[in-house]
């Protein structure tokens, strides 16, 4: 293998995709989708007088405003419970809520709900429909034929592709969080640094459902065959993941033949963990404050079902043995 | 292998899957042939004789069932030979968010030329092939017949020992023919090797020197041109046309 060689391929490859982005109408649907999320955040506000509660660890004494009356809320206010009065308005004050606790808890709301339902779901879904031609076209076998009569490594060529699309989803990952992120801090002065952590793991989730495509690319060299291929994995994943751990934390399920309970073991540790990687999202957002999780974690973690590092690694390890299936693929596909 | 043969066929084979499982279908068989360097090489038959197979052997696009092939002197598993091979065909398809002048620059780079060498030899090859004024035009808006000699231009980016022109003459207009004939004869007058594959008989018989025949993916006939334009029994010379012609019946018969 001659290393020089496959990197200067990997350049040019990268480079090719980055503009077969720009060139597509996908670089422009993706930045839309992230101006209205940003330009939704940037109409989202805090008004009146919230107050800060105290994060000790503990959950601290409150009085929310609605449903008490005038009274009570002076009443409690001189006997040093906190009174949230404060309002969150968004679409610049069209629509306006009471704080259930104080600013911070309102826009961390807002960023989880983006992170995990906008970005997480149906961001990396979209991105996957979105991306799923950019292989396919360019396998074409009147596009290939002379890119691959030349000298290089033909993994070099879809090494370079695939970095190529990964930089350009997280480029749009980096764009929506950081869009968002920046429009939520400067209306409301809540900079949630944490928030952040979703790029990686936004891309982390990309790249590794995305391997799957990048193998149903080189095998058909159909672009619908790698659309509904990925979301229908994508899907099968999701369902397998949220099956095994709902097999482990409910006990009316334990009594399940232990044959079906290894074979179901087996595929959760073989496939992708979408539902692990929104776990590790939920964590690292410190979510418990705001939504309660789908299972009893700490249960799974005490049974030894579910380890957030195993998890992500046996997730990469999967993508690892797709693409490198997919680099044997290619370079046994005769043309 | 001698150095003055810049490609070698020995005892080449090569079937494909044919539908049903176990079942193959036969594209070449026991073919043996080489080119000389520095000749302008053509190679004939009729459609689904195995032509474009054996290209892509050459190109290392596909492997040989069985055989051996040479190229520049190399076996084919060794790739690096590549970079002094230019390849063109009918059907091109380039991505069409590259200009010309960015495309080039593209497959130059990929062709393991140095950075500096690629940008003087890519505006050298867009005013040759007429698409100077283009270059900086997305290809989305070019013609078949635009894309066919940023084709030309795209082969010859490396300044090639060996072209293969496979089809090259498919969507030209006149203009491009002559420019596709000009590279030939100046490829010929450089010592370079040409291997043409063509239907159009006539741009065979004016340009090359020897041809190789393939019917049904055996080789038939190769040898200089006029060895097979000229009639065995009578002496007397033939057209090219006619000459296969006499040949696939001569065959079938």
């Amino acid at each position: 293998m001659n290393l020089p060689i496959a990197i200067l391929t990997i350049r040019w490859m990268f480079r090719d995709t980055l503009r077969q982005a720009l060139a597509s109408g996908v670089f422009w649907l993706m930045l839309c989708v992230s101006l209205v999320c940003t330009l939704f955040c940037f109409s989202a506000g805090i008004q009146g007088d919230p107050v800060s509660l105290e994060r000790t660890g503990e959950l601290t004494e409150f009085l929310p405003r609605h449903g008490s009356s005038g009274s009570d809320l002076d009443k409690a206010a001189r006997s040093g419970v906190d009174v949230v009065r404060g309002e969150l308005t968004l679409g610049f004050g069209a629509v306006r809520m009471p704080l259930g606790r104080d600013a911070e808890a309102a826009v961390h709301l807002l960023q989880l709900l983006l992170a995990g339902g906008v970005a997480d779901a149906l961001g990396v879904l979209l991105a996957l429909v979105w991306t799923a031609g950019f292989l396919p076209t360019f396998l074409e076998p009147s596009a290939a034929t002379v890119l691959l009569s030349k000298p290089v490594p033909r993994w070099s060529i879809l090494a370079g592709k695939y970095g190529g699309v990964l930089a350009f989803v997280g480029f749009q990952a980096i764009v929506f969080v950081g869009g968002t992120w920046l429009a939520l801090g400067l209306r409301t002065g809540v900079w949630t640094p944490a928030y952040l952590l979703c790029v990686p793991l936004l891309i982390l989730h990309f790249a590794i459902f995305f391997s799957c495509s990048v193998f149903l690319a080189v095998c058909t060299r159909s672009t619908v065959a790698c659309v509904f291929g990925s979301v229908l994995f994508w899907l099968l994943c999701w369902g397998l993941n949220y099956g095994h751990h709902a097999a482990l934390a409910t006990p009316q399920l334990q009594s399940v033949a232990p044959a079906f309970q290894g074979m179901v073991d087996v595929v959760y540790w073989i496939l992708p963990k979408p539902a692990d990687l929104s776990m590790v999202l939920f964590d690292a957002l410190q979510a418990d404050n705001s939504f309660s999780r789908l299972f009893d974690y700490q249960t799974l973690q005490s049974l030894g079902a579910f380890s957030p590092e195993l998890s992500v690694l046996s997730s990469l390890v999967f993508t690892l043995v797709m693409l490198a299936a997919s680099a044997r693929q290619l370079a046994t596909t005769e043309y | 292998m001698s150095s003055t043969v810049a490609v070698e066929f020995d005892d080449v084979s090569k079937s494909y899957p044919a539908g049903w499982p176990g079942r193959r279908l036969a594209a070449l068989t026991n073919v043996s042939f080489a080119i000389e360097s520095g000749e302008v090489f053509a190679l004939l038959g009729p459609n689904r004789a195995g032509k474009t197979t054996l290209v892509k052997i050459l190109l290392s696009l596909c492997q040989p069932g069985a055989g051996r092939v040479a190229r520049l002197g190399q076996p084919i598993t060794d790739r690096t030979t590549l970079a002094r091979v230019g390849y063109m065909h009918e059907n091109q398809a380039f991505p069409r968010y590259w200009n010309a002048a960015q495309l080039l620059e593209f497959y130059g780079a990929l062709s393991l030329m140095p950075a500096r060498e690629i940008h003087n030899r890519s505006n050298q090859l867009l005013r040759f092939v007429g698409l100077a004024d283009r270059g900086e035009e997305p290809i989305a808006r070019f013609s078949k017949g635009m894309i066919q000699r940023l084709a030309l231009a795209q082969a010859l980016i490396n300044d090639p020992e060996l072209l293969v022109l496979d089809e090259p003459t498919e969507g030209l207009d006149l203009i491009g023919r002559r420019l596709l004939f000009e590279v030939i004869q100046e490829q010929r007058r450089r010592g370079r090797t040409v291997l043409l594959v063509s239907h159009v008989l006539g741009e065979v018989e004016q340009h090359c020197d020897r041809a190789a025949v393939l019917l049904n993916g055996r080789l038939v006939h190769v040898g200089p041109l006029n060895t097979l334009t000229q009639d065995a029994k009578t002496g007397t010379a033939r057209s090219l046309e006619q000459a296969l012609l006499d040949l696939y019946e001569r065959l079938a018969a």
